[in-house]
């Protein structure tokens, strides 16, 4: 090699390097300069759980559930204040005097946001499409099962006929589909159908926002729907990006990388105290945890299945047992004080259905020894109480493996019990081996929990004898019911709840249930826990709560709180990601090509070098 | 004290003439074929057991707190629950495209998958070669220069970044580059591969990327980096006491090319054999890492199914992981074989 060539080498490997660096700076200059238009208002929202499915008939997840309420309306919604059921697609709604069928009439002028129209004849094809469907019914099923037909007589009126009374036609969460878009999805492809964003047009949608975007494990991007019946929203885009720990969420709100992190641990909550333009909110939720027991499990025919300890049957001991948990230590303990002790399965979060016992129990070991003694329980040699037939109070407790707030919660359930007589064997297992030995009745308590819905049929059939187990093809397979309480007096009031359409009178009913269900003790629920959410405070504002004033402020039910949005008139020049992305990307080639040709160098004077010898 | 033993045969140097023994070489191929062919198949047949062992009724999962229609729950538990040995027929005749769905995301397994390897092939990929070119050069100098500060600096460095925990490594790169700690601005993203609204394909995609990419690969290449330098450096300390380096030397040769056309290709052997299993493993992803960066990878995606379990996922993934490490294995044997004759015989 002539000493031209050598100096040649290095020299193509700096000016591909220059050449690289400018085309990238170029491509800066060249996407800033062709971007006129004023900043974008992006608010940001931090999850740790991925949509699992665009398709409002597959998916199930929460996040899945805020994508299907952000882009598909429903009749009838749940008012931000107190859950008082407000128009939606439907301005009113009644009864038939017969009480056969449900007349909705529809905003006029609805526009899907492809413009098309959005009549009643599209809500009349989404009910027909559930009713007469399979696989559609997996997600809507329970809304449905006691309309029969829907029509569309006119493009404002829908009627839904029943074959009884039912309160449920009110507060109906089935997502009001465009019928031009999902006729062409038959049944057999609806079953794997992605409704994903395709060719970077938002899907078809008539809520506030559209899904415009989706990487999945990474982000979801939402565009505000222009033909929104109540306006088009102040935020342009709404991006649900995904951390996969609770560390990074944090991490990231306090970078500004995201506006508002939703569902965070109570470590990570901690953390945030104090920082600078944050704040965090501990907000009421629907949900609750409880130790469940083995009411005595048996197959919906009554016959028994499983192996759970017979002691258990005795409701007396139940309640002792209750009196032995210390809610207000659990919630401190296990939860970080974010939440409050449990007692009825309807969470106060839902002010008007909530029943608070009269004969609330409350942490008391005195009360619960007593209660033992006098139900027969005699302590025996071993710290151990004995029933009347001699067998030791020794129980097999669950606890979910994958659930750090359960395991930490046996553990506490266990010493409460010891201490007023009562052993226990903990075993921690997935949530999916549980959810099997739950179904086949093989266990004597476990701890878990439920999120309620603001419509109260659905918890309260878990508790149904038509909810325990049932036999299919010589498998036994679960049903809704983990306790497998059993109680004809409760089903007659479910029966009757279910078809009062009367909203006090069945408020009543269901206040009624939640008592019979306290005195009976299937569950002792441990907790409601909160939601612990925190968000930057200077970039955008109008958060509404739902319930007022302590409950959520993002993932509720409704979108109250996307639609009222607004950037804060100094904060808009969002932080623009390509700037910094451009140096960071220019600067991470820079590190490789430099690398490169570092090595090319040397290989180069190597070469030469070689030649030489 | 080579930490990945080479063939235990006194080192020759490379036969010259290497066409001739074409025989023996094209019988140690189909010897090594047939050996990998005969792994996958036992681990196509494990794979099938191994997920059937699993606790859990995906059915009762699937329908816990939803009220599913009797039909689909029979069809469902006719798909979930048929006889094992129906199930295996099935499993059989196409072993890498399950019949059923992904659980979790009721689409084909390859649509969920195919995804998720762009990403961990960038990450993992990346690091790995990043960290086999550096690991080398350092294993090499450090041996070269034994004792010295060079080599008592490298060692040191290395086996401290070796021991790290590469969760906690990631973490701490996490608070201080990317969210900004010591009066440092935080210069990186906090997780993920783009940024929304970017198209991945022009230039400031590319480059939104590769800024997403930088802490995450640098975190992955520091912690493989010390495996190869300090097999480099052991294995050339191995051979620097061998006779035939001092014959290079005589002959004239310098120091520089002793090393590098003498001592380095014989002391590959061992790196070889760690670079082809650790390639086997890329494809696996990087679950520690992909979890502190939040990036969509096979890695995290096996963490995903696992909760669920979500079976025809899971399955899929672990044979497609199986048969990339028997398949990286392959290759580093013939490849070896090319490079060291001796273990064709």
């Amino acid at each position: 090699m002539t000493p031209l060539s050598r100096s040649r080498g290095p020299a193509r490997v700096v000016a591909a390097i220059a050449t690289v660096v400018g085309l990238l700076v170029l491509s800066t200059g060249l996407s800033s300069a062709a971007d006129p238009p004023p900043p974008k208002s992006t608010f940001t929202v931090g999850v740790v759980q991925d949509v699992d499915s665009l398709n409002p008939f597959i998916g199930i997840t929460v996040a899945a559930y805020e994508m299907f309420q952000m882009v598909y309306p429903t009749l009838t919604e749940w008012d931000a204040k107190n859950f008082a059921v407000v128009p939606g697609l439907a301005e009113s709604w009644k009864e038939s005097p017969d009480k056969t069928y449900w007349t909705y009439k529809m905003r006029p002028g609805l526009k899907w946001s492809d413009d098309v129209p959005l009549t009643a004849k599209d809500a009349a094809y989404t009910f027909n499409r559930i009713i007469n469907g399979t696989f559609e019914k997996t997600n809507f099923g329970n809304y449905v099962s006691n309309i029969t037909k829907a029509e569309a007589p006119d493009d404002t009126t829908l009627i839904l006929h029943v074959d009884k009374p039912t309160p449920i036609m009110q507060t109906l969460v089935v997502y009001i589909l465009p019928e031009h878009v999902y006729s062409k999805i038959d049944e057999t492809a609806i079953q794997s159908y992605g409704n994903e964003p395709q060719g970077g047009k938002p899907i078809v949608g008539a809520g506030p926002y559209l899904v415009a975007e989706r990487q999945v494990g990474q982000f979801t991007r939402l565009v505000s729907n222009p033909n929104f019946y109540r306006g088009k929203p102040a935020v342009d885009e709404i991006v649900f990006k995904n951390y996969a720990n609770p560390d990074a969420l944090g991490q990231a709100l306090k970078k500004g990388e995201i506006d508002y992190a939703n569902d965070l641990q109570p470590n990570v909550f901690d953390s945030l105290a104090d920082v600078p333009n944050i704040e965090r909110k501990s907000q009421l939720y629907s949900g609750f945890n409880e130790l469940a027991f083995n009411t005595g499990a048996a197959l919906v025919d009554g016959k028994p299945i499983g192996d759970g300890n017979p002691l258990l049957k005795d409701k007396r001991l139940r309640e002792a047992i209750g009196w032995s948990l210390d809610g207000k230590t659990l919630t401190d303990k296990v939860l970080g004080g974010h939440g409050s002790p449990g007692s009825t399965i309807i969470p106060p979060m839902f002010e008007s259905l909530h029943l608070t016992p009269a004969n609330q129990a409350s942490y008391d070991p005195a009360k619960a020894r007593q209660l033992l003694d006098a139900a027969g329980y005699r302590m025996g040699p071993d710290g151990v109480r004995r029933a009347e037939n001699g067998a030791r109070l020794d129980f097999r407790l669950f606890g979910r493996s994958d659930n750090p707030f359960s395991k930490r919660s046996v553990e506490y359930i266990k010493r409460y019990l010891a201490d007023v007589g009562i052993a226990t064997t903990v075993t921690l297992i997935s949530e999916d081996a549980l959810t099997e030995k739950i179904g086949q009745g093989e266990f004597d308590m476990f701890e878990w929990g439920w999120v309620v819905e603001p419509d109260p049929n659905y918890q309260l059939s878990t508790f149904t004898c038509d909810s325990r187990s049932y036999e299919d093809g010589g498998n036994v397979l679960a049903g809704l019911s983990d306790s497998f309480y059993c109680n004809p007096e409760y089903d007659k009031l479910f029966e009757a709840q279910g078809s009062e359409t009367d909203v006090a009178k069945r408020t009543e009913i269901v206040k009624q249930m939640q008592q019979i269900l306290y005195d009976d003790w299937p569950y002792a629920l441990t907790y409601y826990y909160d939601n612990l959410v925190a968000y930057r405070t200077d970039k955008f504002e109008g958060f509404i709560p739902q319930p007022d004033p302590n409950g959520s402020y993002l993932f509720q039910y409704g979108t109250w709180s996307y639609e009222n949005l607004k950037p804060i008139a100094a904060g808009t020049e969002q932080s623009s990601g390509p700037s910094p992305a451009l140096i960071g990307g220019i600067a991470a080639a820079v590190v490789v090509l430099g690398g490169l040709a570092f090595v090319l160098l040397r290989r180069r004077r190597a070469g030469v070098a070689d030649d030489r010898e | 004290m080579a930490l990945i033993g080479a063939p235990d045969v006194a080192p020759t140097p490379p036969a010259p003439g290497r066409g001739r023994v074409l025989g023996p070489g094209a019988r140690f191929t189909v010897s090594r074929l047939l050996s990998s062919l005969g792994t996958l198949v036992f681990v196509i047949l494990f794979n099938f057991f191994l997920f059937r062992l699993l606790p859990g009724d995906p059915v009762a999962l699937y329908t816990r707190g939803r009220d599913v229609d009797p039909e689909i729950r029979r069809q469902m538990q006719a798909r979930f629950n048929a006889p094992i040995a129906e199930q295996f027929v099935q499993y059989l005749k196409n072993p890498f495209v399950p019949e059923l769905p992904s659980q979790q995301f009721s689409i084909p397994v390859w649509d969920v998958i195919v995804p998720r390897i762009g990403p961990t092939l960038l990450l993992v990929g990346t690091a790995t070669v990043l960290a086999t070119v550096l690991g080398v050069w350092l294993g090499v100098r450090s041996a070269w220069k034994r004792g010295e500060r060079f080599d008592r600096v490298a060692t040191t460095t290395t086996l401290v970044l070796y021991s790290m925990p590469e969760f906690w490594f990631g973490m701490i790169l996490l608070i201080v580059f990317s969210v900004g700690a010591f009066g440092l601005p935080g210069i990186f993203p906090v997780g993920g591969l783009s940024s929304p609204g970017v198209d991945v394909g022009t230039f400031a995609g590319l480059a939104d990327v590769a800024w997403h990419l930088v802490l995450p690969v640098f975190t992955l290449t520091v912690i493989y980096l010390a495996e190869y330098a300090l097999v480099m450096r052991a294995s050339l300390i191995d051979e620097m006491g061998q006779d035939y380096l001092q014959t290079a030397r005589a002959k004239g040769l310098r120091d520089a090319d002793v090393r590098r056309r003498h001592a380095v290709p014989n002391a590959m052997l061992p790196t070889t054999t760690l670079i082809f299993l650790n390639l086997g493993f890329v494809i696996g992803g990087a679950i520690t890492i992909e979890y502190v960066f939040s990036l969509p990878g096979l890695g995290s995606l096996t963490v995903q199914a696992l909760r669920g379990p979500d079976i025809p996922l899971l399955q899929t993934l672990f044979l497609l992981f199986s048969a990339a490490v028997i398949l990286a294995n392959l290759v580093a044997d013939l490849l070896y074989a090319r490079l060291d004759p001796r273990v064709r015989t």
